[in-house]
């Protein structure tokens, strides 16, 4: 069974809820997780930026058929590298709403909010960011 | 000026999940007369997929919502959230909803229950916090991912998908309201106890003396209220259990079929409980034209009906474009088989890891 601790969970929340990332001020390059320090050039001189808006590019992806205990219902897993089209931030993510012989490279994708884990039927429920193709071009 | 008058409908948005079960397969697997979806008048329901519940298909609603009324966040001070299938029997969803769209934490936030017409309720009630001056703007969201005992007559219609509606100040919103009655008694068509899975229901009993009675009095009340009749409206929209009962409680009205069909909605994805009457709102919002008047009647098991009167404005022609129309999400669909969705909504009885 998946563990979820409590903490961490409540700590992250709007973090995950809303895409957090780093970008630095200095480099220009946009890091995500958040961090406090600038990951391409250590810098100090950051802001925190939400990428929750911002359509991705699917770079690769890897489909796992031997998912871990917890993760058989979502068997295939596939998990994805994106790069979010404004900030070029890479973002590790489930992908969803998809079926693996749908997926190109260079598709554009959407951060949407799923149920990322659980700690069985009666644990927390860990809600967090996972991408879909598109659904439509939307004026923004 | 009653309270409804000073109050409009800012934005609207819906979700609806990818993955939709042909009702002929639910007839095959369970030994049911092949023609039972004709007779429903509904051929597919919407599944969710493994990683969806009421709270994330809420979220992409409100989200909808939100882009279309073009306001800050954080100036909604009430989040409330109608729902059968609330992820966690204790603990809000309206909260995490509240949360991830960046509203918290100077806002009211709940969950509602009133079966299928909680968020209805929830509607109504924003309607006087907002008038009154309380609050600016609301946020009401209906969802669900509608429970169906295996094999029951109800596995065919209960589906999934969410709708959210912005309440706010009239001035500059894209449809106001004009009045609203309510009508509700101890009627118990539908039901389900603190610990049992999925619910139960009256079969036949659902129709006559709950869904009819009800509905059919929510909407004299408004006529009686407003002097408003069926030739006023140019759209009807009851609660859809099914596909026929919006149309034989239209003709009971009075309402031409023609005035119903823009804003049903169950015949492609079945029943979606707290979504079901608003989708069709919200399908009707997508495509209404400036200065027409929508009848908006939900209803809710146990049982109750809100009817509403509703004026489409100018605003709706261009903040319909800003986020997917339902028809987006009725034509984003990949059919699935009852196994599938057997995984999907955890109906495989296993040992899990």
């Amino acid at each position: 069974m998946v563990r979820i601790s409590i903490p961490p969970t409540w700590r992250t929340r709007v973090d995950r809820y809303r895409l957090k990332a780093t970008r630095c001020r200095e480099c220009g390059r946009t890091g995500y997780p958040p961090s406090e320090l600038c990951r391409f050039c250590g810098s100090r001189n950051t802001e925190t930026v939400e990428l929750i808006d911002e359509r991705a590019k699917l770079i690769t992806w890897t489909v796992i058929y031997s998912a871990m205990d917890g993760f058989e219902e979502r068997r295939p897993v596939i998990i994805g590298i994106l790069e979010t089209l404004h900030h070029k931030a890479r973002i590790l993510a489930p992908l969803t709403d998809v079926l693996p012989e749908e997926l190109r490279s260079g598709m554009e994708m959407e951060p949407v909010l799923r149920r990322i884990t659980e700690e069985g039927e009666s644990g927390l429920i860990n809600y967090g960011i996972a991408y879909r193709p598109v659904l439509k071009k939307v004026e923004q | 000026m009653n309270p409804e008058e000073k109050t409009g409908i800012l934005g609207w948005g819906s979700y609806i999940p990818r993955w939709r079960l042909p009702l002929a397969d639910i007839a095959r697997v369970w030994g049911f007369n092949p023609k039972e979806p004709e007779e429903l008048n509904v051929l597919e329901k919407s599944v969710p997929g493994v990683d969806e519940d009421s709270v994330t298909m809420g979220w992409e609603a409100a989200r909808n919502a939100l882009k279309r009324a073009g306001i800050d966040p954080g100036e909604i001070g009430l989040v409330w959230f109608g729902t059968e299938s609330k992820p966690y029997a204790v603990k809000p969803s309206a909260t995490i909803i509240a949360e991830a769209l960046g509203i918290t934490p100077d806002t009211m936030a709940t969950d509602w229950e009133f079966a299928c017409r909680a968020a209805s309720e929830a509607l109504r009630a924003s309607i006087g916090v907002v008038a009154s001056g309380m609050v600016k703007y609301a946020l009401i969201i209906g969802s669900d991912t509608a429970q169906a005992n295996p094999g029951d007559v109800l596995e065919f219609t209960a589906s999934s998908a969410a709708t959210a509606l912005i309440v706010g100040p009239r001035e500059g919103a894209a449809a106001f309201f004009e009045a609203s009655y309510t009508y509700v008694t101890d009627t118990p068509d539908f039901w389900r106890r603190a610990h049992a899975h999925y619910p139960l229901h009256g079969e036949a009993f659902t129709g006559e003396p709950a869904y009819f009675h009800h509905i059919t009095n929510a909407v004299k009340g408004l006529f009686e209220r407003t002097g408003l009749k069926p030739d006023d409206f140019d759209y009807a929209i009851f609660h859809q259990p099914n596909g026929t009962f919006p149309l034989r409680v239209g003709r009971m009205l009075g309402f031409p079929k023609e005035k119903i069909l823009p804003g049903l909605v169950t015949p492609y994805i079945g029943n979606s409980y707290n979504s079901s009457a608003l989708i069709g709102l919200s399908k009707v919002l997508d495509e209404a034209k400036p200065g027409q008047r929508i009848l908006l009647a939900p209803f809710g098991s146990g049982a109750g009906s809100d009817a509403y009167s509703i004026v489409v404005t100018e605003e709706v022609v261009h903040r319909r474009e800003r986020a997917p129309k339902v028809s987006d999400y009725l034509q984003r669909k990949q059919l699935i088989d009852y196994a599938l969705y057997a995984k999907y909504r955890g109906l495989i009885d296993r040992i899990k890891g």
